[in-house]
């Protein structure tokens, strides 16, 4: 460790102030990698509803239609088990299966649930009449409205114009009263619900409060979870891909570079080949060929097991990348005094190979680890996206797809969540690739 | 000159077949069959239509079939997906789509990437260079899917829906754009309506690699000999960057545009599926999802020759226009 802070190139990364403020989020990242990978935030957790679908988060005020219809949405979910529960074998337990996340069905006789949600029925009821009302001068309007629109084709019937505009600012200004009566009747609805299923307080409620703060997905799953469960899949694939990536890559580069001849012919074979089919392509055969397997595709049971087609795929396409570039090096190096001095001394060429040319060659495999592992990231996204990438467990790159039909319906929590989590990350790495190039290889042209 | 084009093309034909090997092998690994039948199908049915398929002759016959067929352009073959159609005609049928894409974009992305790294270099170092640069990095660090995604909605789902009089742009689909013979002309109403906001999307996504790409040689450019001449003698500075630099740094900047080159032809496989353009990256993508092996095999075999084709072809032209490269 000591040699490393004297070196100057590492000096020179550390006082980066950008590429330490990139390291620190990269950690906060892992931090909750590791968290869920600890067992945190498990694949249940993902697919348990916490809302009604298409909650939004935190800041986006609900209108009152809206929340009326989450209201007997969950009045109408909690009733029809309340009637059940009586006739199952353990009420409590089914009362609880109608839970959301924390949010449990309070804990009263199953008759005092009964009054509670016929009360609620009644206050709902009270709340439809004033929103209906509401309702038919918002139509009228509509309608007056239509009616300007086809007034203003014609000709001289500006005096009508005028009279229905009249109208509509009066009617208009009928609405408040309805909507200010249309709140009153919310916030009584309200009360009842919280009497039905309390809002869990203490570690329960921070909890609950996590799942919901970003809304929920088309299933009324807790898009936060989703989010943060991702966060591992992508620290999986992307820490998985680049370590083998670069490994392979640097070996079989450093053997090509080194040796010459026949091993330069055969590494530099392989990687044309490669090169010449489509990277998307490729990719996409190569999980083809685990596609019939049960043990790879059973993510209910072992989801590490269903990144395997995934993690095979990537390594065996990008260490081409790092092989030209360590093989390019390797040719330079080897060419140097220090490896021309350990050759006379007598000291076999693997040996040179592994004590004196790859250790010099580390520098360009820290630059491939973070340039790999954006990459990684990346694809995932486009191969999930293409039905070929990560199955039965969330990824920013299915979360993205799945939310491509709420886009249109201008709910965009999904989509951003996971765009946002995503652009933080790849976005770290990038600024620390660049500052490791610039401390290690300042040479290089991109 | 002919020793040296002889010798690329010997050595490249191992790496031809290859290529086909490593496909025809991968597909090999699951039995297809299956998914073609229905569920109460039998033993018979299987057997037939594993006979059908030609999956019943030895793996050394069905790679020769394949192996000729690419070599002689014999695409008659049926798709088993797509019943009654051939697989030369779904690559005829689908160049031209993907090609409408990409090329534009090509072009586009590398001219506008050029000039805004030339801005970038004449100020490198101060504040146009350093917020031309976040900003390419920002775009990198953006899914290429966030920005089909909004781009989509924004520029032609959003007008579509609220029924705005500015609305140019298809929220997806393809119409043929020109027709040759009876009927034909040609109508760049309907490129601008189908392909325009896919090659907008695609130069946005590369526009933050190019542009960093083109800086980093812009910069290196700078550093040469022959600027340091150019200043001495007293050139302008724009005149140095414009008329000097430029020629000499366009030599990176071909090499790049013919490194992609080969790669248009598969056009954008995401943009494709997004846009649903019945383009070659979709057909080969909904081949590989619906195990339609003689539509992937072909489209590999032809892929692999164009690229192949190419990169001779490159280092071909550096030898005819650059006398500095030996021909060993």
């Amino acid at each position: 460790m000591k040699r490393l802070i004297k070196n100057r190139a590492w000096r020179k990364l550390f006082r980066n102030r950008l590429a330490v403020a990139s390291m620190f989020v990269v950690g906060v990242y892992f931090a909750v990698a590791l968290f869920s990978f600890a067992g945190g935030i498990t694949r249940q957790d993902t697919q348990k509803r916490v809302l009604p679908d298409k909650f939004p988060g935190w800041f986006e005020q609900r209108t009152l239609d809206d929340r009326a219809l989450d209201a007997e949405w969950l009045i109408e979910r909690v009733a029809a088990r309340i009637e059940r529960a009586p006739e199952t074998e353990d009420p409590r337990r089914t009362l609880d299966e109608v839970s959301l996340g924390e949010r449990r069905v309070a804990e009263l006789s199953i008759d005092e649930l009964q009054s509670i949600v016929d009360d609620a029925y009644d206050r709902l009821d009270g709340l439809f009449e004033v929103l209906d009302e509401k309702d038919f001068i918002l139509d009228e309007v509509l309608d007056k409205q239509i009616s300007i629109e086809r007034l203003q084709e014609r000709e001289g019937m500006e005096s009508r114009i005028a009279e229905l505009n009249a109208e509509i600012e009066e009617l208009k200004a009928e609405l408040p009263p309805f909507v200010e009566a249309a709140a009153v009747e919310m916030e009584k609805v309200d009360e009842v619900l919280l009497q039905l299923m309390p809002m869990p307080t203490g570690l329960d409620g921070f909890v609950y409060g996590t799942r919901t703060f970003l809304g929920s997905d088309a299933q009324g799953r807790s898009i936060a979870m989703k989010a943060f469960y991702s966060t591992r899949i992508a620290f999986q694939i992307g820490l998985v891909v680049a370590v083998v990536c670069v490994i392979i890559g640097t070996l079989a580069g450093a053997a090509a570079g080194y040796f010459g001849g026949w091993v330069d012919y055969i590494v530099m074979y392989v990687v044309s080949v490669l090169s010449s089919i489509p990277t998307l392509v490729l990719l996409g055969v190569l999980v083809y060929m685990f596609a019939g397997s049960t043990v790879f595709d059973n993510p209910a049971e072992k989801p590490g097991l269903a990144l395997v087609p995934v993690y095979a795929a990537m390594c065996m396409t990008y260490w081409i990348s790092t092989c030209r570039v360590i093989r390019g090096e390797v040719m330079r190096i080897k060419e140097l005094e220090y490896v021309q001095a350990a050759t006379t001394i007598g000291f076999t060429r693997p040996y040179i190979l592994l004590r004196h040319v790859i250790p010099n060659t580390a520098h360009l495999m820290f630059i491939n680890l973070s340039l790999l592992f954006i990459g990684a990231i990346k694809s995932e996204v486009i191969l999930s996206f293409l039905g070929l990438g990560v199955k039965g467990q969330p990824s920013w790159g299915t979360m993205i797809s799945q939310a491509k039909e709420d886009v249109s319906t201008y709910f965009f929590w999904e989509v951003g969540t996971a765009s946002l989590m995503m652009f933080g990350l790849v976005l770290a790495f990038n600024i620390l690739s660049d500052a490791l190039q610039d401390a290690f290889d300042p040479k290089h042209v991109s | 000159m002919w020793a040296f084009i002889l010798r690329k093309i010997l050595y490249n034909i191992p790496v031809y077949i290859g290529a086909l090997l490593l496909v025809f092998s991968a597909l090999r690994v699951d039995d297809p069959v299956n998914a073609y039948l229905g569920q109460d199908a039998g033993p018979e049915q299987y057997e037939q239509l594993r006979e059908a398929m030609g999956l019943n002759d030895p793996l050394p016959v069905q790679f020769w079939d394949y192996f000729t067929s690419s070599i002689t352009f014999n695409f008659e073959e049926e798709s088993w997906n797509q019943k009654g159609t051939s697989v030369g005609e779904i690559l005829r049928r689908s160049v031209i789509p993907s090609l409408s894409i990409t090329l534009p974009a090509l072009v586009l992305s590398t001219v506008i990437g050029v000039f805004i790294s030339l801005i970038a270099a004449y100020f490198r170092g101060r504040a146009p260079d350093r917020v031309l640069m976040v900003v390419a990095v920002l775009g990198m660090s953006i899914s290429f899917l966030v920005y089909i995604i909004f781009g989509q909605f924004f520029f032609a789902a959003v007008p579509a829906v609220n029924g705005w009089a500015f609305a140019p742009f298809a929220v997806q689909g393809y119409e043929p754009w020109f027709a040759f013979g009876e009927g034909g002309g040609f109508f760049p109403d309907r490129w601008v309506e189908y392909c325009l906001l896919p090659v907008m999307i695609s130069v946005v996504v590369s526009m933050g690699y190019d542009t960093r790409f083109y800086r980093a040689v812009m910069v290196e450019e700078t550093g040469r000999d022959y600027i340091i001449t150019a200043t001495a003698k007293g050139a302008t500075k724009p005149k140095i960057m414009f008329v000097h630099m430029l020629k000499n740094a366009m030599i990176p900047v071909i090499t790049r545009v013919m490194s992609t080159l080969p790669f248009t032809i598969i056009g954008s496989i995401l943009l494709e599926m997004y846009f649903n353009i019945p383009g070659m990256g979709r057909e080969v993508i909904s081949a590989i999802t619906n195990k339609d092996f003689p539509v992937i095999q072909a489209f590999v075999g032809v892929f692999a020759l164009i690229f192949i084709v190419s990169i001779i072809l490159t280092d071909v032209l550096y030898a005819v226009f650059d006398p500095r490269v030996r021909l060993s």
